[in-house]
């Protein structure tokens, strides 16, 4: 188990180096950068002189090569740097908004794994009954609806038939966690049921397939409970691909949310993300691409120990 | 009666309610409460000396004082008045302006304000240290220098006289810091806030909101009225409609669209307000002079000459944040073009069959009788460009041009403006004071924003004369012919229209005057709340 875990975990390096080498590159193949765009402002009146002053300034006048060693460099000693647009250290600007982003994640996760197990077991279980097809027809639905869209609706339905607005601010839920629902609680839910529909589908099939295997006819021949069949048998077993779904889920969530969390006005990791790509804050943007791909690469890298766990025979192979 | 009309009635009515009458004349005000503001933008850093953008002004200017400012209840927004000076008076050469600088203001720190800092923070802006930004050194270049004689005389010294030099120095940029603490280190205010304004620094919560409290202390006593104020950072413009829409927010100072306007007081009715005001920001149209046909006047004033601006401002208004036929100044303000004046410059005249006989008359005479094609660059965002930007060309074709529009990304454009990449392209500016000595400089044949290459010795010459004019009049006719010469004789640029501000704020937000620049009157402390 260990020497499979350490040959895991070294994947994760060259893994990381490669997203960093991509990102480095494709963004500064974007055009415009972020000085021009800060001078420029509204009247474009700053003379070329400032410009080229802030630009050597933050090291934009360096040949690429030597803005990405020097960048590695940080990243081998978790420096990110500061914000080009705003001079502040990188981890203080993702600091703020990884809290709501992590915790959007949770409540997402936390309503579609509700949403999504119940009502995919008892969709493999009333296989072609009315059930079957109203939890598929749930479900499409779910999948075929952008979160974003659902949440304009959301947003919509609230001031039209409400007359009210979630917060505008963020409230840490140890703050008050009324206003901190009263916020969070939405963007959770319509982003939580498209989650919850791709989860239920995949627990559907799995259920099915799982069903039809030899140790459940042998565990019925034996004579066991349905119930018991169904959760030490049945659903340990199936629970292998839906982890899968629900652990990439998660990772996408934390700086996935771009749309979603501006329809919501959300001060999360997406819309940063949207921020630094306006301002061709390449830092920022740098630091925020590796914090993502590191979220997928750690749920990645503990999904294959949970694979491990389930399902011992992957860890002697 | 049918729900258009329904809406219709609703906006004039609100229209009339928000704007003929003034909002110091409906109510006493009143002290207490907390305003809510929407804010697109968000400050880069805390120190305005260089900054460009209304990100770091509407949540931070009622922390600061400037020299003067400009009048709060002017909707002009031209005509400057004392903030941290009492006084002044200007010598009869008009090369010495003496301030009386106001005596037991206070920063928020609780030390006291003398001249020493006025001077202080003028130093950073027309000197600023090694290492240190001003954007706005070049304003200033008629300053010889600035001294602090005692601790109320504040001395500002000309090399020539600049009858702009007053508005000048009501510019919403230059707050006054602290003297010692620029001494100590002239980066400080780059990332702390300490002023004399009339509201004190609480919070800012990055990408969140940005939080200001009442400064017992502020020189103006009975001022402010609000307890305090909090500005949220909402950069998509659904979620900042919906904000107010939902009463989150009780206004957003830089503008809102028609159709955000329009469903803003069809949702809330009586309870919204609008001040609508025309802008000091325009689009305008670059013509490459290196390049040909564009090298030739006949083909740049039949440019002009295609378009029916009257009645693109009709339809254009509904759609996007454009609206006034204007000159080289906004309409209403001291140096504005009278509209019979405008009306005798090339494509200002009301008949546009003319106006378009005469541009097809002169594309013959310039070698180019069926037209020709070109490329048109727009920037790649959607108000007011991409409307304008469809008009434009459906103007030109009028007169047998066959324009294609390529849009160009944002964050690209102006680099392409400066490296000339371009034969006909949009061009915008923005100005945070009407005032032609602000607005004009752009089209002198040295500066870095003439982006179409004109070279004019006399256009140089007519802006540093009207510059320097001290009679009124004088100026309004040196200007006259600056623009009868930009826009028509040599028409080096093409002015489309004006952009126009609108304004729905809540009906209980009071003591807010709309002006022509979204710079302008953010210190708050006039504002109070009725309810």
């Amino acid at each position: 188990m260990t020497k499979y875990l350490i040959k895991r975990f070294l994947l994760m390096l060259p893994t990381l180096f490669g997203v960093a080498l991509v990102t480095f590159v494709l963004i500064r193949v974007i055009p415009g950068d972020v000085v021009e765009l800060r001078y420029s402002g509204d009247s474009g009146s700053v003379s070329q002189e400032i410009i080229d002053r802030e630009r050597a300034r933050i090291g934009l006048d360096k040949p690429v090569w030597q803005q990405f060693l020097t960048w590695m460099a940080g990243v081998v000693r978790l420096d990110f740097g500061t914000s080009m647009w705003t001079g502040a250290p990188i981890w203080e600007e993702i600091k703020l908004r990884f809290a709501l982003s992590l915790q959007v994640a949770i409540m997402a996760t936390i309503v579609a794994v509700v949403l999504a197990i119940p009502l995919g077991v008892l969709s493999a279980l009333k296989q072609d009954t009315w059930i079957d097809y109203s939890v598929r027809v749930f479900s499409i639905a779910g999948l075929a609806m952008p979160s974003f869209w659902l949440g304009i609706v959301l947003i919509l339905m609230m001031l039209v038939v409400f007359k009210w607005l979630p917060p505008m601010v963020y409230t840490p839920f140890w703050v008050s966690p009324t206003q901190n629902l009263a916020q969070l609680i939405w963007p959770a839910l319509a982003v939580g049921y498209r989650y919850s529909a791709v989860a239920t589908r995949m627990t559907r099939s799995a259920m099915l397939e799982v069903l039809r295997e030899d140790y459940i006819r042998t565990a019925r021949a034996k004579g066991l409970m349905q119930k018991l069949i169904l959760s030490r048998h049945a659903l340990k077993n199936a629970m292998l691909p839906v982890l899968t779904v629900v652990a990439l889920e998660f990772a996408f969530l934390i700086g996935g949310l771009v749309v979603t969390e501006q329809v919501f006005n959300l001060n999360g990791i997406g819309l940063l993300f949207v921020q630094a790509v306006a301002h061709r804050d390449y830092t920022l943007l740098q630091a925020l691409i590796m914090l993502v791909a590191g979220s997928f690469i750690i749920v990645n890298f503990l999904m294959d120990i949970a694979y491990a766990w389930l399902d011992p025979r992957i860890r002697y192979r | 009666m049918r729900r258009p009309a329904l809406v219709l009635m609703a906006l004039v009515v609100v229209l009339l309610s928000g704007t003929v009458l003034p909002a110091s004349a409906q109510d006493k005000p009143r002290s207490g409460g907390e305003l809510v503001f929407v804010v697109p933008s968000e400050p880069p850093s805390y120190d305005a000396h260089q900054e460009e953008t209304f990100g770091l002004i509407h949540p931070m200017a009622p922390h600061y004082s400037t020299l003067l400012r400009v009048d709060p209840t002017d909707k002009t927004g031209t005509k400057p008045v004392g903030d941290l000076a009492e006084s002044w008076t200007i010598s009869k050469d008009g090369l010495t302006y003496t301030f009386k600088i106001r005596s037991g203001v206070k920063f928020h720190d609780g030390s006291d304000l003398t001249a020493k800092d006025v001077k202080a923070s003028y130093d950073k802006i027309l000197n600023p240290p090694a290492g240190v930004k001003s954007l706005r050194k070049t304003a200033y270049t008629a300053i010889a220098s600035v001294d602090a004689p005692d601790a109320t005389t504040f001395v500002v010294k000309l090399k020539y006289p600049e009858s702009s030099m007053l508005l000048n120095l009501s510019s919403p940029w230059n707050w006054i810091y602290k003297a010692d603490t620029l001494a100590k280190d002239p980066k400080w205010y780059e990332k702390n806030v300490n002023g004399t304004g009339p509201f004190k620094f609480v919070e800012h919560a990055k990408g969140s909101h940005w939080v200001g409290k009442k400064n017992a202390d502020y020189w103006d006593k009975g001022k402010p009225y609000l307890d305090g104020y909090r500005a949220i950072f909402i950069s998509n413009s659904a979620a900042q409609v919906a904000a107010v829409r939902g009463e989150r927010a009780m206004i957003q100072f830089r503008s809102f669209s028609p159709a955000e306007r329009d469903s803003l007081v069809q949702a809330l009715g009586p309870k919204i307000t609008v001040q609508e005001s025309p802008w000091d920001c325009l689009n305008l149209v670059a013509m490459h002079h290196e390049k040909r046909p564009f090298d030739d006047k006949r083909v740049r004033r039949a440019l002009s000459l295609a378009l029916d601006r009257y009645e693109g401002s009709k339809h254009l208004s509904k759609i996007t944040l454009v609206k006034d036929v204007a000159g080289i100044q906004v309409p209403g303000t001291p140096y504005a073009t009278p509209p019979a004046e405008l009306e005798k410059l090339a494509g200002y005249g009301r008949d546009t069959a003319k106006n378009r006989a005469e541009a097809r008359r002169l594309l013959k005479e310039a070698g180019v009788p069926d037209g020709f094609a070109f490329t048109f660059k727009n920037r790649g965002i959607p108000h007011p460009y991409e409307p304008l930007g469809i008009w434009l060309i459906d103007q030109w074709r009028q007169i047998g041009l066959n324009v294609k529009m390529e849009v160009i990304e944002a964050s690209a454009y102006h680099p392409m403006l400066k490296r000339g990449d371009f034969d006909v392209a949009m061009d915008f500016q923005c100005g945070f004071i009407v005032e032609p000595d602000l607005d004009l400089p752009r089209f002198l044949s040295t500066s870095d924003a003439n982006y179409g290459k004109h070279k004019d010795t006399v256009i140089d010459d007519l802006y540093s004369r009207q510059g320097r004019a001290t009679d009124p009049e004088e100026r309004k006719k040196l200007l006259r012919q600056f623009e009868k010469r930009l826009l028509d004789e040599e028409a080096h640029v093409v002015y489309t229209l004006q952009w126009n501000r609108v304004i729905p704020h809540l009906s209980k937000v009071k003591g807010w005057t709309i002006t022509p620049s979204h710079y302008l009157n953010n210190q708050l402390d006039t504002v109070w709340l009725s309810e």
